[in-house]
């Protein structure tokens, strides 16, 4: 008897508990979801929710090339993010872990003093330097190695790539970091102990264990970068058009509000995807045992 | 803390993080970036200190798509082509002219604007400014012998220096235009001559866009040759000395009105025909001239404009002169069509 009624106070605690990420997870996200998803199988017909269903918009997105095209476009393009974050997040992640000392904690504030202003100024920033008048042509001209301005750094794919690989470099350092972090020291001692050259040490030791870390770094970077539509259309020019681009045009210009939740339900489909393989790979190269 | 101060505590909080929806004596207004400033409405300020709130768009079919999901300012601002649109989603009531002394300064070829009537003394838009879309280019950059046409957008000999506005009723009129296509009424076969124009042009396009502060700033640096831009743009770069011409297109510049529309339901209409009336204040009209180069549907701000400032920014005191030379932009009968074909062609379909 006494034990039983621990057990139901622990059960109501529990369920009080719960009841905040439950209300926001059905509440908000669920129910915006579910609204998305019956949203994208309507026509536009002016009226939201009531009046018939059609699979009309799905047909257009998988038959028509266009969309196929810019899918592919945006899954190249955050892949490139993905892959330009994870390299040079690495050896940020590498030094804090192993070689920071003391500076730890003043090179992790360094790491995330970027967030401290908002995406957007960022974005901007990013304009500054890579405009026609602006930093890096002006300190080629300067530094004579060319002579006319070039216009190759802004309104393209590279442009919107490296100010996305700049913007997420936090979220794929931090994750790393922890897994670093989280290696004991004996493995390595035991490494050297054994002859294990420190290249070895890091190909056979660090990289396999800290793979949990790059995969989940990774996937932080690629779902986000996806469906981002501020920086194709602030820097990338028409020809970074990505997916988030073509959603947000048909809640906006094109006042198809059907088909928009149609390419967003299509969207979040190819991540689930690519999250699906992520984990596969996790399972093959990112376990620890 | 006990439940009565706990709730009384969270409402207080609610109303402070919503209060300016709440706020019912202040008039929501509803404008193209640029044109909230107040000195285009001093006498409304003067009558009424404090209470104006303002929210702005970039592009008017987007002010609509806001407006059409719920956002409800009293007043706005969108351009007599869409005007039709606003009102066949019945977001619109319609405005008393008697109740506007200011009314009969307005130029009768505004006036009288079928799509603007809604019987009965009573109009569904104020025509409130007008002006002009053209190409604006570096007349130190273009080709000495360049021909005075809007294909100067289309020249391949400038790829990679060209921008366009991101509006149906700007860049996709314009192609029509070019392929000679009514832009007003098309057919199938008319839309899909309209595409290729515009698949034409896409490659050599730096950008779509609304932000005319990036198009001055990429022109006045030499990035940009030429561009698609509003009177505003010319004459902010000659201010800076740039050397800049806008065109006169022999196909013809674009010219434009908007105006003021009426919510329904708006609880503050007396402060919206206050509104309404003191922009069209010859002083009101008198800046958006002088400071922007764009016209104003009265007569009386021209009035008090020299004629050599006129001169000087290709604005006829006669905007029915204008009219004569330049096509006017009405309502487009298949803007929706046009809208998501111009998006389809911006992605690379």
């Amino acid at each position: 008897m006494q034990s039983r009624q621990v057990l139901t106070d622990g059960a109501g605690f529990r369920a009080a508990m719960s009841m905040p990420g439950v209300l926001v997870t059905f509440g908000l996200v669920l129910f915006a979801l579910a609204l998305v998803v019956v949203l994208a199988f309507r026509i536009n017909d002016g009226a939201l929710f009531v009046g018939p269903l059609s699979l009309s918009n799905m047909i257009t997105i998988f038959s028509d090339g266009l969309y196929a095209k810019v899918m592919l476009r945006s899954l190249w393009i955050s892949g490139l993010v993905t892959l330009a974050t994870v390299i040079t997040a690495y050896p940020v992640a590498w030094y804090l872990a192993f070689r920071a000392g003391k500076r730890r904690g003043l090179v992790l504030f360094l790491v995330t003093l970027p967030f401290w202003t908002s995406y957007l100024l960022r974005v901007f920033a990013w304009k500054v330097v890579l405009a026609y008048n602006g930093v890096l042509n002006s300190a080629m001209i300067a530094l004579g190695i060319w002579d006319t301005p070039s216009t190759a750094f802004l309104n393209n794919p590279t442009a919107v790539v490296v100010t996305l690989a700049h913007a997420y470099a936090p979220f794929a350092i931090l994750p790393i970091f922890v897994a670093l972090q989280t290696i004991p020291p004996s493995l390595l001692e035991a490494a050297s102990d054994l002859g294990a050259s420190r290249a070895q040490s890091f190909r056979r030791i660090i990289l396999p264990l800290s793979m949990p870390g790059v995969l989940g770094g990774a996937l932080v970077v690629f779902v986000p970068t996806i469906g981002d539509y501020v920086t194709p259309a602030m820097l990338g020019g028409p020809s970074s058009t990505m997916i988030g681009n073509l959603i947000q045009a048909q809640f906006g210009k094109a006042n198809d509000w059907p088909f928009g939740a149609a390419l967003a339900v299509a969207t979040m489909l190819v991540i689930l995807i690519a999250v699906a393989l992520v984990r596969q790979a996790d399972r093959r190269w990112g376990s620890r045992t | 803390m006990n439940p009565k101060t706990l709730l009384l505590t969270s409402f207080t909080a609610g109303a402070l993080l919503t209060g300016p929806a709440l706020a019912e004596d202040k008039l929501n207004y509803f404008t193209w970036s640029g044109y909230e400033l107040p000195v285009f409405h001093e006498a409304y300020t003067a009558a009424h200190p404090d209470a104006l709130e303002v929210s702005v768009f970039g592009d008017d079919d987007d002010a609509f798509t806001k407006v059409k999901s719920g956002f409800r300012p009293d007043l706005a601002h969108p351009c007599y082509d869409k005007i039709a649109r606003w009102n066949a989603e019945g977001l619109l009531q319609p405005i008393d002219t008697a109740r506007i002394p200011n009314w009969d300064h307005i130029f009768p070829v505004f006036r009288n604007l079928p799509d603007i009537q809604a019987g009965d003394g009573k109009v569904w838009m104020v025509p409130w400014d007008w002006g002009n879309t053209s190409v604006l280019y570096r007349t130190d950059m273009v080709a000495p012998d360049a021909d005075m046409s809007w294909n100067m957008l289309w020249d391949p000999q400038y790829a990679g220096r060209l921008a366009t506005i991101d509006a149906v009723h700007d860049t996709p009129l314009v192609a029509a235009v070019l392929a000679g296509v009514n832009p007003f009424d098309m057919s199938e076969s008319d839309l899909e001559k309209v595409a290729d124009k515009l698949r034409e042009q896409r490659p050599l396009l730096t950008t779509y866009t609304t932000d005319m502060t990036s198009v001055e700033q990429s022109l006045a640096s030499g990035e940009l040759v030429a561009a698609m831009t509003w009177n505003a743009s010319a004459v902010a770069l000659k201010a800076q000395d740039v050397p800049v011409e806008f065109m006169d297109p022999k196909e013809g510049m674009l010219t434009w009105t908007c105006g003021f529309v009426m919510l329904k339901d708006t609880p503050n209409t007396d402060l919206a025909y206050d509104f309404i009336n003191s922009r069209l204040e010859a002083s009101s009209g008198k800046h958006l001239i002088e400071d922007y180069g764009y016209g104003t549907s009265t007569d009386s701000a021209f009035a008090a404009v020299p004629a050599e400032t006129l001169d000087e920014l290709k604005l006829p005191a006669d905007p029915q002169k204008m009219l004569e030379t330049t096509i006017f932009t009405g309502p487009m009968k298949q803007n929706d069509a046009l809208a998501k074909m111009f998006e389809r062609i911006k992605a690379g379909g």
